[in-house]
């Protein structure tokens, strides 16, 4: 396929947490609200003069820093943010939107505060207490934490606008990033799709790392460009995986996996489009905070919701994509060191496989994984048995 | 005044079982061809020269004792006989599963220990003879059943060294928690379909996740409130340090990551390998005390699924006053499912009865902590460390009898503190804090630590909860303080919420208790801990304590032996403070496989 005009502009912006389109921003007197979290509700880091950026450490090389202060058994996404915040990566930073969901991440933010990694004057850490489960009262909470561990917050630092008008302004341009987003995510439903697992990867993570009014113009054009794009005659791919699992920020892992043969068609991760890039429908008689948290607690797919509805849709959500986008198996992935996706990723992968009848590549992984030669000989073998099945099916 | 109702209900005592006998006969052939087998795999030969080895090793160490002894000056045998032993790790020997025999502490304190030795067996078999078959024929379906049977031994090595009041104290206080333990071995038996299979008790049962604490069940006099995996894994992992094992093995094989939690983990093994029994009317289970253990109830409900479950879930920024009423209302809602899953009726009456009891306790437990952070401390050791946490986290207050035990042991206290007593005779060097959760399979570590070293124990971090009187007239506010305190239970109030609460909780805790010597457990797999673990470091340095890192894997003795634990503190001991061990024995000796 002929290259996309601005795939390797976009990789460039995942090449620095504070890449061009946030210096642009910031250059125009706005601030940057940096978050991990799909817990918080994106739109609300985007109110405003406000844009939110879900924090990556690209190219993470040594986290012997970070390791020192928070051991060597310990998630490395949480680590590998540490490390650069204490580097001085993330000076750039407005504000640090944390959820203690995960306690992992909770103190890589806490180390934020106790090693005064930015000393940008206004600069603020928050942590938000996030239920384990939907029901009124747990909505009542969440939305209370919102307004004074976030709203509140960013008024009383820097005056920033947070009335319903303006979440309401901010959810309309999230879901014009995310009417692309899932314009472009349903072409991969195609027998031979204009787009790579790959290529998707990266313009789904822009997304979240760039100021939504600076990228849009770009995610404008790139959509166009595929709907003429002509996929190879002969595709390149000989397996269709959908993934589910843990963080993903690192393009490099879906480029090892496709590497191998596969086409990955479905991502249901953080960062990745499942859950993130739903539109947001608000109504006109409550208040839109309220309705963003309850829509992101129901589209949520994280581990750590408990309650037994939705255990089960994370199962039929990873079956539901799976099918729609054709895949021919799942990769289970998670974090390593991860408890949540640990537990989750264990019990689920048995799951998928004897009563959803789905092969299931189950892995745990590093931060940065794109020269794993162990994981590439996995997804190799992987590839190969789902092609092994699929001539026996052909052969039936 | 109203006589006090009789604790347990004595209707779950007499409610009828429903054994199923061609099952229960079919099991014992199955066990029966178990053990055949073993006696068939056994090699007699290797056996018998074990058994003479054993004698002659025996024989070899009463000469050895003799001789000691007799090498005594008259004043020192006289104090021997008196006072007791000094040379502890003479009670261990290389490849036993026990110590080689009982403590010598002193004609009257030996006498005495006897005495509640024989009190604990007589409280055990009574306990199993309210429904023996049951009870006994549980281990011949579950391997921890047959753990308890060393219980005694457990007792003696959480005692060791102890002399006078402190001796006494710990044995009342761990009564009580052998005494809950039988009696709810007991129920479990009952219960068990494929044991007991009482269907009447099997619907006044409440199953609780094993690290949620039971004061909710105050309100439902006529129920019964079990912490499901207590006795099966949590507290049989304590007796017994290779409990675990087996579980571990198989939820690691099924794909569960090795750097999980191993309670979490021990749970989920447990209900690969069928090791809980089947049992009860619905399953409470927790987001506590931490990520891991949240995680574990998707597999409760995978081998349960018939089993009614309410996740009982409690916010994280508990300090936040702002987030108690998401807590009260998660307890209101919890109160509603009980109710309608097993038609019972919550009482409020019942639960400010059972409030006021453990305001009361609570009062006491302040009152020890008061006297253990003077210069004169007298409760120390396991026992008191254990009681705490059960108290605080199973009884809350349900057990009338417990109040009884309070009441005794502050008196012994009070009198002890007059008379300056020393918990560890000879042996009071050291002020020490414990921080962080200690290792299931080393219990009496801090027994280890004040006998060979000198190091005192006066309190360790589980133990410091919520003293907060509770709320026991206005029912609103009692529901927010339940809130408050499950949101402060064992394991959590200082690893959740913000580094505060276990860094500079630590600091301050020091200075209220004096103690200037901090055994930092390192759970090789808690991450809460773990992520803390360089400001620990950098911040008690700065401040001048002397901080002793021990790692452990909780209830995985594989990964950390105790003796590589004891090994840390020795070795900081011997390097950093140029101290000589107070009984040279303990130092190096072999407990690799003893219970």
């Amino acid at each position: 396929m002929k290259d996309l005009k601005h795939l390797i502009y976009f990789e460039s912006l995942l090449e620095n947490a504070n890449n061009e389109l946030i210096k642009q921003a910031q250059a125009d007197g706005q601030l940057a609200i940096g978050y991990t979290c799909f817990h918080v509700p994106e739109p609300l880091l985007n109110v405003d003069k406000c844009f939110s950026t879900r924090l990556r450490a690209p190219n993470t090389g040594s986290i012997d820093i970070a390791t020192y202060y928070m051991s060597n058994y310990t998630c490395e996404y949480a680590r590998a943010l540490l490390e650069r915040a204490i580097e001085g990566g993330y000076q750039f930073l407005d504000a640090l939107i944390g959820v203690d969901a995960c306690s992992m991440m909770n103190r890589s933010m806490e180390h934020f505060e106790l090693l005064h990694v930015n000393d940008k004057p206004g600069f603020f850490v928050t942590h938000c207490d996030i239920p384990y489960k939907i029901a009124d009262y747990t909505l009542d909470s969440y939305e209370k934490q919102m307004r004074i561990r976030v709203l509140d917050r960013l008024t009383e630092n820097y005056g920033v606008d947070t009335s319903d008008e303006a979440i309401r302004k901010a959810v309309a341009e999230h879901n014009e990033v995310c009417k692309i987003i899932s314009e472009i995510r349903e072409m991969r439903k195609a027998d031979n799709p204009v787009i790579t697992g790959y290529e998707f990867h990266v313009i789904d993570l822009v997304t979240y790392v760039c100021p939504k009014a600076l990228i849009l113009p770009y995610l404008r054009e790139t959509l166009e460009e595929l709907k003429t794009r002509e996929p190879d005659p002969k595709p390149a791919f000989r397996a269709r995986v959908a993934i589910v699992g843990s963080e993903i920020d690192d393009p490099s892992l879906t480029k090892l996996i496709e590497g191998c043969g596969a086409l990955v068609v479905s991502d249901r991760y953080c960062f990745g489009s499942t859950p993130g890039r739903e539109v947001i429908e608000l109504n006109d008689d409550e208040p839109a905070l309220r309705q963003l948290c309850l829509h992101t607690m129901q589209v949520s797919e994280c581990a750590r919701y408990i309650s037994d509805e939705k255990v089960l849709q994370r199962r039929e959500t990873a079956d539901k994509l799976a099918k729609e986008f054709k895949a021919e198996g799942m990769i289970y992935e998670q974090m390593k060191y991860c408890d949540y996706w640990g537990f989750e990723r264990a019990l689920v992968s048995h799951i998928m496989h004897d009563e959803y009848g789905w092969p299931v590549l189950s892995i745990d992984r590093l931060y940065n994984n794109g020269n794993s030669g162990q994981l590439r000989t996995r997804v190799q073998a992987f590839v190969e048995s789902l092609e092994i099945k699929r001539i026996h099916k052909e052969g039936k | 005044m109203a006589k006090a109702p009789k604790f347990p209900n004595p209707a779950f005592w007499r409610a009828k079982d429903n054994i199923n006998w061609k099952a229960q006969g079919e099991n014992l052939k199955e066990v029966g061809g178990i053990f055949w087998d073993m006696l068939k795999a056994t090699d007699w030969k290797e056996f018998g020269q074990k058994t003479v080895d054993d004698f002659k090793a025996d024989g070899q160490r009463i000469k050895e004792e003799y001789a000691d002894f007799m090498a005594l000056s008259k004043d020192e045998k006289i104090d021997r006989i008196l006072n007791g032993e000094k040379s502890l790790g003479r009670l261990y020997r290389k490849g036993a599963m026990a110590t080689v025999r009982r403590e010598w502490r002193g004609i009257k304190d030996t006498a005495y220990d006897f005495y509640e030795w024989a009190h604990m067996w007589g409280m055990l078999l009574m306990t199993f003879s309210r429904d023996l078959i049951p009870a006994l024929n549980s281990a011949l379906y579950y391997r921890w059943m047959i753990s308890y049977f060393c219980c005694h031994g457990f007792m003696d090595k959480n005692i060791m060294g102890l002399r006078g009041s402190n001796l006494r104290m710990s044995h009342l206080l761990i009564y009580d928690i052998f005494r809950y333990v039988a009696e709810n071995l007991v129920f479990l038996a009952k219960c068990d379909k494929k044991n007991g299979n009482s269907q009447e008790l099997n619907k006044k049962v409440v199953l609780f996740d094993e690290m949620t604490m039971g004061q909710i069940m105050a309100g439902f006099p006529d129920l019964l409130g079990i912490p499901y995996q207590l006795m099966p894994v949590f507290l049989v992992s304590e007796i017994d340090q290779l409990t675990c094992v087996p579980y571990i093995d198989a939820v690691e094989s099924y794909g569960l990551p090795s750097d999980t939690c191993p309670v979490p983990s021990s749970e989920c093994g447990a209900l690969v390998v069928d090791a809980l029994p089947h049992m009860g009317s619905c399953f409470i289970s927790s987001s506590m005390p931490c990520d891991g253990s949240t995680m574990a109830s998707s597999y409760m409900a995978r081998r349960f699924p018939d089993l009614p479950v309410f996740h009982l879930c409690f916010p994280v920024r508990y300090e936040d006053e702002e987030t108690v009423q998401m807590g009260a209302e998660d307890i209101r809602a919890c109160i509603k499912f009980i109710e309608e899953t097993t038609g019972a009726k919550w009482n409020w009456d019942a639960y400010f009865t059972q409030m006021k009891r453990f305001n009361e306790e609570t009062a006491y437990e302040l009152q020890k902590w008061e006297i253990n952070k003077s210069r004169y401390p007298q409760l120390l050791g396991p026992c008191y460390e254990l009681f705490r946490k059960w108290n605080y986290e199973m009884d809350g207050g349900a057990d009338p009898r417990t109040l009884k035990t309070f009441q005794k042991v502050n008196k012994i206290l009070l009198k002890a503190y007059e008379k300056q007593e020393e918990p560890w005779p000879g042996k009071m060097k050291y002020r020490a804090i414990v921080w962080s959760c200690p290792a299931h399979y080393y219990a009496n570590f801090s027994n280890w630590a004040a006998n060979c070293w000198g190091i005192n124990v006066l309190v360790e971090m589980e133990s410091l909860n919520f003293t907060k009187q509770l709320e026991t007239e206005d029912k609103e506010e009692a529901l927010r303080d339940l809130a408050r305190l499950y949101e402060r239970m064992v394991m959590r109030r200082h690893t959740n919420g913000g580094y505060q609460n276990v860094v500079d909780e630590l600091w301050r805790q020091c200075e209220a208790w004096d103690a200037s010597l901090i055994i930092m457990y390192q759970n090789v797999a808690c991450k809460n801990m773990a992520t803390v673990q360089g400001v620990l470091d950098e911040q008690g340095r700065q401040r001048g304590y002397d901080l002793i890192w021990v790692e452990h894997d909780l209830m995985d003795p594989r990964t950390v032996s105790r003796r590589t634990m004891r090994d840390k503190v020795s070795e900081y001991m011997r390097t950093v403070k140029q101290a000589e061990p107070v009984d040279p024995s303990l130092v190096e000796f072999e407990d690799e496989v003893c219970m």
